[in-house]
């Protein structure tokens, strides 16, 4: 048995990477998956999509990826929309540091700007302002149906001729300094270029082929209510905890905040989660009490030191290639990895600059990568 | 031929045709074809159509049904309103 490209992994990553390398000639590829397309951190998300970080390497990245979504809405019809992220400040100095980071957002291009109550009951009519001291409004973002995308992109790259496999892969196949593939317990499968997007999981995998991950399993807790009607359509963020609230397409409010935790690779779930959540949510959406819960969930982050992903090729063994440790962000940003993945792949070097910072040897060598918001 | 449509998900209006076409684009397990479809992820949140889809994947495609294992139910149990989780009275 033998591919161009194994892909481990099937979630918006190893799917969006699959796409990616079809779209750009890829001869063969095999995507392996241990469970289920999405069953890892992908179908737990809020899919939120947003360029307003503050280190160029998130914003050159997810400005490309907001691109992407885009065309992957017009082309596969990926229920997709640029309906904006809000960040709600009820105290002075939150709104400051909004400000603050409005002014970065804005000196790379994202067009946030600060806006009030107004504009607060055009795009948000069931969020209460009357303790509202500003808000911050970013325009480029939205959200994307994590199902939707996911199980597309999973579709449509079968017919071009993607061949998934539900099997785990036990072990990664290196030797002299080159991957030569993967072992499952039906067999070894060669390859020219394995690429690892197996999530959080990814640090176990590599470890068997002696690369250092730094990257821990980080529990993040989700709860959703049942349907409404239009409530608010940007994804809405309470500045001082961090929560974020997001209606899906089906009208469900899903709801998430941070609760301290510890790292964890089986999470379990947590009563003060929900009563924190609904505690913070019911100042700013006033009928929420009274809403009907209708499911929870908890998920992880994969974790870095420095809240970037990890990506592109492992120095030391030719051929392999990881990307994972997003930090709560791997979601957004899957159409522009698939598309980095691939071009490291098929051409040798990565598209940008900023992707070819993110390689795991920025750890080993010190470069460690500063970003100031990051939201639970 | 505009025949009658077999009903599978009463909540969100999921027919066996629908099941069919997402066999064809390559759901073969219950997760998958109730994200799919959203079989399931209504108010009754499975209770009712998931034991059906079930059986009728496990006919369709030769797998016995134990193997194909009922999504977990999450927590709550049964839905609940936001208010009991902060102890707080929102009655009236
Ligand atoms: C509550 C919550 C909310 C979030 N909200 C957002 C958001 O709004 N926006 C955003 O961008 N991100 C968000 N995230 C983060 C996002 O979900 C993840 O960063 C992203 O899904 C990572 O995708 P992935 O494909 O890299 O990993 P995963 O989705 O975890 O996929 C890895 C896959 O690999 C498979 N696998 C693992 N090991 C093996 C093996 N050895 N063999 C075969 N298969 C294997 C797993 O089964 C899994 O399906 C959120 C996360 C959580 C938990």
């Amino acid at each position: 048995m033998r591919a161009e490209v194994v892909v481990v992994g099937g979630g918006i990553t190893g799917v969006s990477a699959a796409y990616f390398l079809a779209r750009e000639g890829a001869r063969s590829i095999i995507v392996y998956e241990k469970n289920y397309i999405g069953s890892g951190s992908t179908f737990k998300c809020a899919g939120g999509i947003r360029a307003s970080f503050t280190s160029q390497e998130h914003i050159v990245l997810m400005k490309r990826s907001i691109e992407l979504w885009g065309e992957l809405a017009r082309e596969l019809g990926v229920k997709y929309l640029r309906s904006g992220y809000l960040w709600l400040a009820s105290r002075e100095r939150d709104l400051e540091r909004l400000k603050s980071y409005s002014a970065i957002h804005n000196s790379f291009g994202v067009p946030t700007r600060v806006v009030g109550p107004d504009f607060l009951s055009k795009v948000a009519p069931y969020v209460d302002s009357s303790r509202l001291a500003g808000a911050l409004f970013d325009p480029l973002a939205g959200k994307a149906c994590p199902f939707d995308a996911t199980q597309k992109l999973y579709s449509v790259s079968r017919r071009m001729g993607v061949d998934y496999r539900f099997e785990e892969v036990t072990g990664l196949l290196a030797e002299g300094g080159s991957v030569r593939g993967v072992r499952t317990r039906t067999g070894d499968v060669h390859a020219e270029h394995v690429v690892v997007a197996a999530g959080v999981w990814s640090k176990p995998l590599l470890e068997k082929a002696g690369v250092d991950l730094p990257l821990a399993p980080e529990p993040h807790h989700a709860v959703i209510t049942e349907e409404f009607g239009r409530l608010f359509d940007p994804l809405i963020i309470d500045v001082e905890t961090g929560a974020y609230a997001v209606q899906t397409f089906e009208g469900h409010v899903l709801m998430g905040v941070e609760v301290p935790e510890e790292h964890l690779w089986e999470p379990t779930p947590r009563l003060d989660f929900l009563e924190k959540v609904v505690r913070v949510w019911s100042r700013w959406l006033p009928w929420l009490p009274r809403a009907n819960l209708i499911r929870y969930w908890v998920g992880h982050y994969e974790v870095t030191p420095d809240h970037h992903p990890v990506l592109g090729p492992v120095s030391g063994v030719e051929g392999l290639y990881v990307a994972t440790g997003f930090s709560g962000h791997g979601f957004m940003m899957g159409p522009v990895v698939g598309e980095e993945l691939a071009s490291w792949v098929l051409k040798g070097h990565s598209r940008t600059r900023e992707a070819r910072n993110l390689t795991v040897d920025r750890f080993r060598e010190g470069r460690l990568i500063k970003e100031l918001a990051v939201i639970g | 031929m505009a025949g009658l449509k077999a009903m599978l998900c009463m909540c969100e209006g999921v027919t066996l045709e629908d099941v069919d076409r997402a066999i064809e684009e390559g759901f073969a397990d219950v997760e998958s074809i109730k994200r799919r479809l959203r079989i399931g992820m209504g108010t009754c949140q499975g209770r009712y159509c998931v034991p059906i889809l079930i059986a009728y994947l496990s006919r369709k495609l030769g797998v016995p049904p134990e193997k194909l294992a009922p999504p977990l139910v999450r927590p709550p149990l049964e839905m609940a309103p936001a208010y009991i989780f902060t102890g707080g009275d929102h009655e009236g």
